[in-house]
């Protein structure tokens, strides 16, 4: 990716994506894709996204480091899907992607925010991203998973 | 013994440091008998070297020189009282040696005293100081524990710092001695781990400090001035440590348009091979990029921040709930002080690791003697002479 493209910000929508899981009960008639916050929230979708992005970052709304976080990425030429967390959610999103890390070497149980996923796998946080950077491992990593073409 | 030239034969056989308690005797003698002109200038240059030993070893006896004062007889009049003045001026300067020592010791004391009290306060959160935020809204009066106990991090954190210096000092002494005895590589390894372990243990303190006062971190108050004005998220900026090593190695960095470096290789005793020039201008543009990306989220906080504060009506005069907000964003900036520390510590990190123990070792040397640089320059600064008011 020679061009920076601007980079998707994903808002979780009540009943929204194609994943029809358990929690998406309410179906509320005519939401536009910005109506969080009503009825259940589905974040089933949580799981569906960290496989279909090859990089995404998960980060609570208006989180500064998140916003480090993506600035790297972007300044490497990757396009990071970045997944903004309510507040509300907050635990819900945690939950599910627990259960996705789950099954791989879990690290302290429950993620923290800012949470990097690449290639479906959770990376680690801001520290862990300036230390591979530093040290010159990221942009393999980030070549194998897909998020960067040279 | 009585004559002169016996005893003035002897004293030649002395040599320069005979005791005192020789002086008198053979002067004594030598004042009776009348003194032969000849002798008298290598005489007194004798005495003179003895005075100046016995200043040194701090002879606090005033006996000898009682005698020459009671007795000047004429031949050798001036020269007793040159030697009297001497032996006056000597006396003089012990005692005010001695005076200055116990004040010392006695400063040192007060200061042993000192850091336990502070030590003590700390504990129990009871130091009163600082007084930076006092009396805003009677958020923090003047005996709060919690601000109070802030005060004491910052005071323990620069108590420690003052330490640290002093030790990263030696240290520097001790690897710029080793470099030019050209010790073995496994007893450098050992000085570079030190050197770098000791950085290592800045940062920690820091973290600790800004959980007492990030503002005080971010602001760089422990640092002179000059090192305050290079100041990047609460220290220095790890793009420029790289600078300073490679110039110190073999670089000097000419342009850098493009993403492209024009470089002059400079011949020094080891010099970089080229997989370590590649290596260490990825580094470059890594650490770049980190701290642009921290740099931009700096300022995002910032604009948060004076949003939170700006937020509601301007100039109503009630803002309680407003900056209930922004307080909470400013944890946030704690996590920035941890995240450009770290970063500091990478590439520090990865410096070492790209570099010869031998490289390594005159890197660190060279970064800390920079910093001492300027630290004096610091000091030069506020001690410059100026036009009188």
């Amino acid at each position: 990716m020679h061009q920076a493209l601007p980079y998707r910000t994903w808002v979780p929508t009540t009943g929204g994506g194609s994943s029809a899981g358990p929690s998406s009960a309410t179906i509320e008639p005519s939401d536009g894709p910005m109506n969080p916050g009503v009825g259940m929230k589905d974040v089933t979708c949580v799981t569906k996204m960290v496989s279909e992005n090859a990089v995404i970052v998960f980060g609570r709304r208006g989180c500064c480091m998140c916003h480090v976080v993506m600035r790297l990425l972007l300044g490497l030429g990757v396009n990071p899907t970045v997944f903004e967390v309510d507040e509300e959610d907050e635990a819900a999103v945690v939950d599910e992607l627990s259960r996705v890390i789950a099954g791989e070497d879990a690290k302290e149980g429950r993620p923290q925010f800012p949470a990097v996923f690449m290639g479906g796998q959770l990376f680690g946080g801001l520290e862990r991203v300036m230390a591979t950077h530093i040290s010159g491992e990221l942009v393999p990593i980030l070549k194998k998973a897909g998020a960067l073409w040279l | 013994m009585n004559s002169s030239s016996t005893h003035f034969v002897t004293s030649r056989r002395m040599g320069i440091y005979e005791p005192l308690h020789q002086i008198s005797t053979w002067g004594e003698s030598f004042k009776t008998n009348g003194c032969p002109n000849t002798s008298a200038s290598t005489i007194a240059e004798l005495e003179a070297k003895l005075d100046n030993q016995s200043e040194d070893t701090s002879h606090g006896t005033p006996g000898p020189s009682d005698k020459y004062d009671q007795e000047a007889t004429k031949p050798v009049d001036k020269v007793q009282r040159r030697l009297a003045q001497n032996r006056e001026a000597a006396r003089k300067s012990r005692l005010r040696k001695k005076a200055y020592v116990q004040e010392l010791e006695s400063s040192r004391v007060k200061l042993m005293q000192l850091e336990q009290e502070l030590e003590r306060a700390r504990q129990q959160g009871l130091y009163i100081g600082g007084g930076l935020d006092a009396g805003h809204l009677g958020f923090s009066g003047a005996v709060n524990s919690a601000h109070t106990k802030n005060s004491a991090g910052i005071a323990a954190f620069e108590m420690e710092y003052g330490h640290w210096v002093e030790e990263q000092s030696s240290q520097i002494c001790e690897l710029r001695t080793a470099l030019h005895a050209h010790i073995s590589d496994v007893e450098l390894r050992i000085l570079v781990e030190t050197a770098m372990n000791h950085y290592f243990n800045l940062f920690r303190m820091k973290a600790n400090a800004a959980k007492a006062d990030v503002f005080y971190m971010m602001s760089g108050m422990w640092k002179t001035s000059a090192e305050r004005f290079f100041l990047w998220i609460g220290g220095f900026r790890p793009s420029e440590l790289l600078k300073i090593q490679l110039v110190f190695l073999d670089f000097v960095f000419l342009t850098e348009g493009e993403g492209r470096l024009g470089v002059v290789l400079v011949p020094q005793l080891d010099p970089l091979t080229d997989q370590q020039i590649l290596d260490v201008c990825n580094l470059r543009q890594s650490c770049q990029q980190a701290e642009d990306a921290l740099t931009q989220g700096m300022e995002k906080l910032q604009q948060i921040l004076a949003e939170a504060v700006a937020a509601g009506q301007l100039g109503e005069g009630s803002y309680i709930p407003q900056l209930a907000t922004a307080l909470e964003k400013l944890e946030a900036v704690v996590s920035f002080v941890n995240q450009a520390d770290h970063l500091r510590q990478e590439t520090l990190q990865q410096m070492v690791r790209i570099l010869t123990v031998r490289q390594a070792a005159r890197g660190l040397l060279a970064l800390g003697e920079y910093f001492q640089r300027l630290r004096a320059l610091s000091s030069l600064w506020a001690t410059r002479p100026r036009e009188p008011a």
